[in-house]
């Protein structure tokens, strides 16, 4: 019974995960000029066949600006998915084989950048910078290194003392082989999905934040699921539309996100048992 | 044929820092092996032969204590001290004294020093076969790898020719089914074959079996002990068996020594222990009552 749960809530989640994807993919091949969208004739309107979720306080469509506002955390969503497994995932792995004075260093990095508070930082640096979406995607990827790299290398430390691991250090097999081919890729493969997961629904957490709160995220015109919801400020109750669609896409995506990632993992890890 | 010396292990002492102080498990062992022997290692658990053959290995468990002594590989490349090759930082005093195990420094300075040496003079078959596969992996491809190593330049379909020979070599039907196979779908047996072939197919100078039967039924025990045996008539092999079962040890040593609380009691010819020749220590005499084997002379 447990198992039909999570195999529909793996198929609801992956659909979901499947769904943002091709949206974020196909947002990238459409063109859109949010100037030229505008039209007063059409404004708040009700959901129609022209516009399957109506139209927003400026006429533009709802639909459109949704599937365009996946642009703001897409590709930067991935991004800092790859930076945190890739980063983390080595910087985990040389902090379980190796010693010395290195590994000494990289543990300190690692646990000083864990201690930041990642969104106060996020927004500390925007203040300081020019805030742009894969500047903020690359820091939030770096943010999330030690929480990878903490998983990482406690698999690696387990399973150091395997008799595999042994034997195959035995066999003179090459310790970069055994780390990265038979630990890293091999063993903590779920492990790296579920963090990968995570972090992309951070980055869409954040970019919609900072959008919703307007100073640092992406600006009107161009549409950013997060500054969409913020019209709720200005449409005061016209119509609901324009803001709960976005709201209700951005809770969809992270849950289903983190929900995939969590199920893929835990499957993976039943399969390496 | 002129017997070369190959290993020379010389008053190897381990000691491990407890709670209660400095325990020594290995106290001054010493013995040698010739190319192209077999010399098997007998004692009970907690004798301190799977810590003295596997500090042939350098896979002394990197524990806070003491290692000391040498141990005199006879490489392809030449003679070389593993414990030499330790950097003085380890060592207690210049004059050579004992080294300072000290977890992961120790564990970088053994990979320093014994990886030329890992494969090529000697690697080892444990015991739990399930367990020294990678689970994750298919039986042919961590075979390739071993291959792969022993023969650098090969192609990937000669590699996987040799492989699959070697499955045969270890007397596994269905070779091709076998290769495609995980560690979990194996049986026991099946487990221990393949991860003879892995361990062969590197192609080491001296294989070390470190209680290869243990946890297998008994005439799963029987068929590797035979597979051994038909390997060392192959070729010419050099090979530590190591066991508390002295059948296993005289069915395919040439020489025996005999170990207890981490020293050599004795050491003799397997010839001398089957046939009751000559004068017997207390304990092994009374091994070999155990096993209802002829003792001698209990001296």
């Amino acid at each position: 019974m447990t198992a039909n749960w999570s195999d529909l809530g793996l198929r609801l989640s992956g659909t979901i995960v499947l769904a943002v994807m091709l949206l974020g993919v196909v947002a990238l091949f459409v063109p859109y000029d949010p100037a030229d969208a505008v039209s007063y004739d059409r404004l708040l309107q009700a959901p129609s066949w022209a516009h399957v979720m109506g139209t927003d306080g400026q006429g533009r469509d709802v639909a459109m600006r949704l599937v365009k506002g996946t642009e703001a955390f897409f590709l930067p969503g991935l991004a800092g998915a790859l930076v945190a497994v890739v980063l983390g995932g080595l910087a985990g792995a040389y902090a379980g084989y190796a010693s010395g004075p290195a590994r000494n260093v990289l543990l300190g990095v690692l646990q000083l950048l864990d201690t930041l508070p990642r969104l106060v930082f996020i927004i500390l640096l925007c203040t300081i910078r020019t805030p742009s979406i894969p500047l903020i995607a690359a820091v939030a990827g770096v943010l999330f290194v030690p929480t990878v790299a903490t998983v990482v290398r406690r698999k690696v430390e387990a399973l150091a003392s395997e008799d595999y691991i042994l034997a195959h250090i035995a066999h003179g097999f090459a310790p970069a082989r055994i780390l990265l081919h038979h630990i890293l890729w091999l063993q903590c493969w779920p492990l790296l999905v579920r963090q990968a997961a995570f972090v992309f629904g951070y980055v869409l957490f954040v970019e919609t934040g900072l959008s919703y709160l307007g100073d640092y995220g992406v600006q009107e015109p161009d549409p950013s699921w997060g500054n969409m919801v913020a019209q709720v400020k200005e449409l005061e109750g016209a119509g609901a539309w324009p803001w709960l669609a976005p709201a209700f896409a951005i809770v969809l995506t992270i849950s289903g996100f983190l929900a995939f990632g969590n199920l893929v993992a835990r499957k993976g890890e039943e399969s390496l048992r | 044929m002129t017997a070369s010396r190959l290993l020379s292990v010389d008053r190897l002492v381990i000691e491990f820092d407890t709670q209660r102080g400095r325990r020594r498990v290995v106290d001054g062992v010493s013995f040698h092996l010739d190319a192209g022997e077999v010399l098997g290692i007998l004692g009970e658990s907690g004798s301190g032969k799977t810590l003295s053959t596997l500090a042939v290995l350098g896979l002394v468990p990197g524990r806070p204590g003491v290692v000391s002594g040498h141990v005199h590989a006879h490489t392809e490349a030449g003679e070389v001290d593993l414990l030499a090759e330790l950097p003085s930082v380890l060592r207690g005093g210049s004059d050579g004294g004992p080294i300072r195990k000290d977890d992961r420094r120790w564990q970088r300075i053994v990979h320093r020093t014994m990886k030329p040496h890992w494969g090529r003079f000697a690697t080892a078959v444990f015991q739990n076969p399930k367990q020294s596969l990678d689970p994750l992996m298919s039986i042919g491809r961590q075979l390739d790898e071993s291959v792969a190593l022993a023969h650098p330049g090969l192609d990937r379909t000669a590699i996987r020719a040799r492989s699959l020979d070697w499955l045969r070599r270890v007397q596994l039907h269905d070779p091709q089914r076998v290769a495609t196979s995980f560690a979990h779908e194996l049986s026991g047996g099946m487990c221990q074959r393949a991860m003879i072939a892995v361990a062969l197919a590197r192609e080491p100078q001296l294989l070390i079996a470190d209680e290869p039967t243990t946890g297998l039924d008994t005439t799963v025990r029987a068929e590797i002990v035979g597979l051994f045996r038909t390997l060392l008539r192959d070729r010419r092999r050099s090979m530590l068996y190591i066991s508390h079962d002295i059948r296993e040890v005289l069915f395919l040593a040439d020489r025996v020594i005999v170990m207890r609380h981490g020293q050599v009691l004795e050491e003799t010819t397997a010839d001398d222990l089957r046939l009751g020749r000559g004068q017997r220590h207390p304990y092994t005499a009374s091994l070999l009552t155990a096993a209802d084997l002829p003792v001698g002379e209990a001296a």
